[in-house]
């Protein structure tokens, strides 16, 4: 691939953006940045929104999203807990409770989106609601100490890493996988670009379109029972505005709102830049009532700079 | 290809560094194992860090922040904010842990919620003195806890509620449901109605700490209940929106209000006489106080052994409740002088 193309692909600008923001930073902070525990701890810490991230793009590739995430992150984890501290069971069972009780969200949100016609917006936005209710109801003031067995899952570390950046590389790199390569996941591209075109070339749009809000809400399910594991607390205020903060990650990673754009890559790169930035703020001592206009400026910079560079190369 | 998944993934397995074992306990798991460092001299390079969510809750920026850095400019030491402008546990979390590889010589967490637990774990075992403040965090290793009791200022607020009503009609509540400090806060409101049968409590509601949605959630309750003899407040905006409710509807002392916080908004709606009594929390000092255990842990400034860091010892009181402060028409003035002075 030619240098102008490689500057045209998102992916690639983004990586290289991430890159120079490394090499500044190592250079501006020489004894906090460049660390293992640092490194450690920002690659734990994207890893939640980055799985949530992975089924916000497949959405956003066929042109939806779902504003539910957030509340299915804590109701996964809640419904796990509850079972779990109150009624003893089994700490498996118990997860399959949590991602059993995700896939049916995403299944219901899939098929009053695409069968009964709701607007994603609204139909999201009012399952957010719910959802976070629900999980209000488990969770109250928080569950904790859980089984062993189940903490194990999201604080046992591997090569210095705890567990869940390995499920995050796993999960990027299977479905990264199935997107680039399986006819299934090819058809969002085609569904997000032209969906008339699509069912009319004998694509199954509706079904295809409740997989897509089931898979989103599996990985979302995933997150909530890893991040309940990893804090060893089943919370019901987790995942509040994460589904802002998501969609804000896809994007800058290369997908569209209008729908047919982006890459599973796209969104790890995306979470990374962001936890990049907020590592900086930290890392910085930069008070926290500018944190928010900070990051808003680097975003549109970030966007905007990558705007201005595909133009420049398509003259 | 099968055989070299399974390996693969049996290596990972095996591989695995299991968690550390805690046993359950109220702060602490092992004081032996407590240790942290300590020095003789001051720097001014030396760094304390406040670590909170929501950082530009007026609550927190007029009261604990001012406090803080107040504190830091005292003792010639830098001082520090940080943590997510939302109400973001999982930010304040992924905050603390950034923190940490920088190892500052002390950290002040805000107590918001059980879940931070763990976070704080990895700020005392990497040695660095650490002091919750505000609320309690149970089964965080933590070295001090200094802040408020907020079942007794649930308890407070009912028996001051139970007596402005005459011990019987409707009693609701409102603050931010599913928040261990403010939960604890209505079983205290709940416990102390409880001793009096005439009174009906109809039930606590989110005002998700807005003071729109704590103004519409009261109205509802106007509405719902023409009875309504009082309703109880327990976060910093729940007052203000049932205030203006109650204005509204012109049920101004026939509705009773009482709530929490004791900010100039609040204090001058008790000089109005629409909110009735106020429970305040002694903010200033327990964060002042919180930053002073901080330094004397660092630099020994009270010695109980020859090395109290490895003798495993915490040179500082575990656990300190700074206490309510009580306010009503007959003190406000007091209250009202002293916020007009800053």
């Amino acid at each position: 691939m030619q240098i102008k193309e490689r500057l045209q692909d998102r992916v690639f600008s983004l990586a290289a953006s991430i890159l120079i923001l490394c090499i500044i930073m190592t250079f501006i902070f020489p004894t906090q940045f460049p660390t293992v525990e640092n490194f450690s701890q920002l690659l734990l810490n994207l890893s939640i929104d980055t799985i949530v991230a992975v089924g916000m793009m497949i959405l956003l590739i066929s042109g939806m999203f779902d504003l539910s995430v957030g509340s299915i992150v804590a109701f996964s984890g809640g419904l796990a807990g509850y079972l779990m501290y109150y009624h003893d069971v089994n700490f498996l069972i118990a997860i399959v409770a949590g991602l059993s009780g995700s896939v049916l969200i995403g299944f219901v949100n899939g098929w009053l989106i695409a069968i009964a016609g709701i607007n994603p917006m609204i139909q999201t936005l009012a399952m957010m609601g719910i959802v976070r209710g629900l999980a209000l109801m488990l969770s109250g003031a928080g569950i904790q100490n859980f089984p062993y067995n189940f903490i194990y899952i999201g604080q046992s570390k591997l090569l210095g890493l705890q567990a869940p950046v390995w499920y995050m590389i796993f999960i990027v790199l299977m479905f990264s996988f199935l997107v680039n390569r399986t006819v299934f996941f090819r058809r969002y591209y085609f569904i997000g670009g032209n969906e008339r075109a699509a069912k009319l070339s004998g694509i199954q749009v509706e079904k295809m379109k409740i997989w897509a809000f089931v898979i989103s809400a599996t990985l979302a399910g995933i997150a909530g029972i890893l991040l309940s594991s990893r804090l060893g607390a089943a919370l019901s205020t987790s995942g509040r505005g994460l589904e802002l903060r998501v969609i804000t990650a896809v994007i800058l990673g290369g997908a569209s709102l209008s729908g047919g754009f982006g890459k599973i890559f796209g969104a790890l790169l995306g979470a990374l830049f962001m936890a990049l930035i907020n590592n900086l703020l930290i890392i910085g001592r930069v008070s926290g009532y500018w944190q928010e206009i900070i990051l808003g400026i680097v975003l549109i910079v970030a966007v905007g700079l990558d705007q201005w560079l595909i133009r420049k190369m398509e003259k | 290809m099968h055989k070299y998944i399974l390996f693969v993934l049996s290596l990972f397995v095996l591989c695995c560094e299991p968690p550390p074992r805690y046993e359950s306990s109220n702060y602490t798991t092992n004081l032996t194992k407590d240790k942290f460092v300590t020095t003789n001299e001051v720097s001014p390079t030396e760094e304390y860090v406040m670590i909170t969510t929501a950082v530009n809750l007026p609550l927190y920026v007029s009261h604990d922040q001012k406090a803080f850095l107040q504190w830091g400019k005292k003792m010639g030491v830098r001082t520090s904010i940080l943590g997510p402008s939302e109400w973001d546990v999982p930010g304040q979390i992924a905050t603390i842990e950034q923190v940490i590889p920088g190892k500052p010589a002390g950290l002040l967490i805000n107590g918001t919620d059980p879940g931070i637990a763990s976070a704080i774990k990895k700020a005392v075992a990497a040695g660095i003195p650490t002091v919750v403040y505000d609320s309690e965090i149970p089964n965080s290793d933590r070295h001090s806890f200094i802040g408020s009791d907020w079942y007794e200022m649930g308890r407070l607020q009912g028996e001051r509620m139970a007596s402005l009503i005459g011990g019987k009609g409707k009693v609701a509540c409102m603050g931010i449901l599913g928040m261990e400090n403010m939960e604890a806060g209505f079983k205290g409101l709940q416990d102390a109605l409880k001793k009096f049968p005439s009174i009906e409590f109809i039930g606590k509601y989110d005002d998700k700490a807005n003071v729109e949605i704590a103004a519409r959630l009261t109205a509802d309750l106007l509405a719902a209940h023409p009875d309504l003899a009082g309703i109880a407040g327990f976060d910093s905006n729940s007052g203000p929106g049932m205030a203006l409710s109650v204005k509204e509807a012109n049920k101004k002392g026939k509705v009773k209000l009482t709530t929490v916080d004791a900010e100039p908004e609040h204090l001058q709606l008790v000089k109005e006489g629409v909110i009735s009594f106020l429970v305040g929390q002694k903010r200033e000092l327990f964060t002042w106080l919180g930053a002073q255990f901080l330094y004397d842990m660092r630099h020994n400034t009270l010695p109980l052994s020859t090395n109290d860091a490895r003798a495993g010892i915490v040179p500082i009181p575990r656990t300190v409740i700074t206490g309510s402060i009580e306010i009503d028409l007959s003190n406000v003035d007091f209250f009202l002088q002293n916020a007009g002075k800053k």
